[in-house]
């Protein structure tokens, strides 16, 4: 929508703001999500020290599964403020939004679930711990999956927006509240071993993993405006099609 | 005074609007004969709670002298969430099917005054299957007496039964203006309510195998209670828009 606007705009106020658009646009996003990723592993592999206590090498995986996860936290936290902003002004925007945040995180949740599992077998032995974060995720996904099952079972537009608004924000409440409960479970065979990784961590570790935290959210924000633009042009065309039939 | 100035031919209207607690006790009552006319939700509630424990025994007894102590939280509350499953299910659809919602909508009501009263009439039913099933499920699985713990193992239906409601009448609400209906509810009610679930398990297994310390029984209780206040509020907040128009 931001382009449409800007064509109409005095030509030097348009090309200044076309130039900032280009680099905030969706592709320039995700060339610098790629460069700051590869960055991120680069010094994940190379400049950060390998893990000093028992998980050894296998600790590399970090520089990638918690920014994976934070970003989907992160994502379902974007439904979460669609929901309530779509509540408030009943604007189909933040219906799209709130899909699209969505559907990212529960990609970014499976993606979770499998660095973990990776995570878990090299760590561990297990490929499967019911180990509180990892099990959270699991909640989480089957959560959102039900977004989308609720989702495809109501055909009135509003409607169906109204209810998808509503579930994104008791599922986002739901979430913290699961990590607690499974707290509440008796210890298993494997004690967490993320306890204070982040109080450990080296200087050298923390730019990597800052480096690769900022990569994966903008490689989160590249793609959420994509889908943006393609709910847009679906939705453009679905209005063209009822004009031709009409 | 001034109503004995009232002309003849004019009726008296009550005040326009009652007491909110006036009018959640009137909706709960409705309920409440509604389903005592009948009695087929009470009753198959009850039976599929009997029912489920027959299946856990068959499942979980693979040798003669398999103790099922350390299972008993699980079978207890597996029941109970699927029973009042069934309960959510039917607490709309007569609601919807004989337009009766549109009659309670149309009332001048609150929208959360009407969460309230669903839900309260849910937790009733809850309740009373509950007084039922428990001394039966006691009969068959437990082994060691827990009348000391009596007073926390309550403290827990009643506060899992809480959220349970909270988060099914919602649910229940919303699953019923959907075409899967009693489909959906199972799938989005299941992985909301598995924090409660989980607190509720291990805090009876522990009053039922006799393991639980003090400690970890308040945790579990203190948990419960805030997972109610949390849903309660996010359900009394948007049940306005669950409703509908």
């Amino acid at each position: 929508m931001e382009s449409s606007q800007s064509v109409a705009a005095p030509a030097a106020t348009a090309d200044q703001a076309s130039a900032l658009q280009r680099l905030v646009s969706a592709p320039a996003l995700l060339v610098y999500a790629a460069v700051l990723l590869a960055a991120g592993a680069i010094l994940g592999f190379w400049y950060a020290p390998t893990d000093a206590s028992t998980m050894g090498f296998s600790q590399k995986i970090f520089y990638f599964h918690v920014p994976v996860a934070e970003t989907a936290l992160l994502a379902y936290g974007v439904a979460f403020v669609a929901g309530i902003l779509y509540l408030r002004s009943r604007d189909a925007k933040y219906d799209r939004l709130g899909v699209a945040a969505i559907r990212l995180g529960l990609l970014f949740s499976l993606l979770v679930m499998a660095t973990g599992m990776v995570w878990g077998k090299a760590a561990w032995g297990a490929w499967w711990a019911w180990e509180p974060r990892l099990t959270t995720f699991l909640i989480a996904c089957l959560l959102y999956a039900a977004y989308f099952v609720l989702r495809s079972s109501v055909d009135e537009e509003e409607r169906r927006a109204t209810y998808s608004a509503l579930f994104a924000i008791i599922a986002f409440i739901d979430v913290p509240v699961t990590f607690v409960a499974t707290r509440l479970m008796p210890a298993g065979l494997h004690p967490v071993v993320f306890t204070g990784q982040g109080a450990q961590m080296d200087h050298r570790d923390l730019i990597a993993f800052m480096v690769a935290m900022v990569g994966m959210t903008l490689f989160f924000v590249g793609l959420l405006r994509t889908e943006l633009a393609a709910a847009r042009l679906r939705e453009e065309l679905d209005h063209l099609k009822n004009r031709l039939g009409s | 005074m001034a109503a004995g100035a009232v002309g003849v031919g004019v009726v008296e209207l009550p005040p326009a609007r009652t007491s909110a607690g006036r009018q959640l006790y009137t909706i709960v009552k409705k309920d409440v004969i509604s389903e005592l006319r009948t009695k087929e939700m009470l009753l198959s509630m009850f039976l599929f709670a009997v029912l489920a424990m027959v299946v856990f025994h068959f499942a979980f007894t693979v040798r003669a002298d398999t103790d099922l102590t350390y299972f008993t939280g699980g079978m207890l509350w597996v029941t109970f969430i699927f029973g009042a499953l069934l309960g959510l299910n039917r607490s709309f659809v007569h609601e919807k099917d004989e337009g009766c919602l549109d009659g309670l909508l149309l009332c001048p009501v609150d929208r959360v005054t009407i969460f309230l009263a669903k839900m309260t009439g849910n937790l009733i039913f809850l309740l009373v299957i509950q007084a039922l099933a428990v001394p039966i499920f006691t009969l068959f699985f437990v082994k060691t007496s827990y009348a000391a713990d009596l007073p926390a193992f309550l403290a827990v239906l009643l506060l899992a039964d809480v959220g349970v409601c909270a988060v099914g009448t919602l649910l229940a609400t919303i699953a019923m203006n959907t075409k899967a209906r009693d489909l959906l509810l199972p799938i989005v009610f299941l992985p909301l309510i598995i924090p409660v679930l989980i607190a509720a398990t291990s805090a009876t297994t522990g009053i039922f195998a006799q393991t639980a310390s003090l400690g970890s029984l308040g945790a579990k209780l203190g948990f419960l209670a805030a997972y109610d206040v949390i849903f309660v509020l996010a359900a009394y907040g948007t049940y306005d828009f669950a409703i509908g128009e």
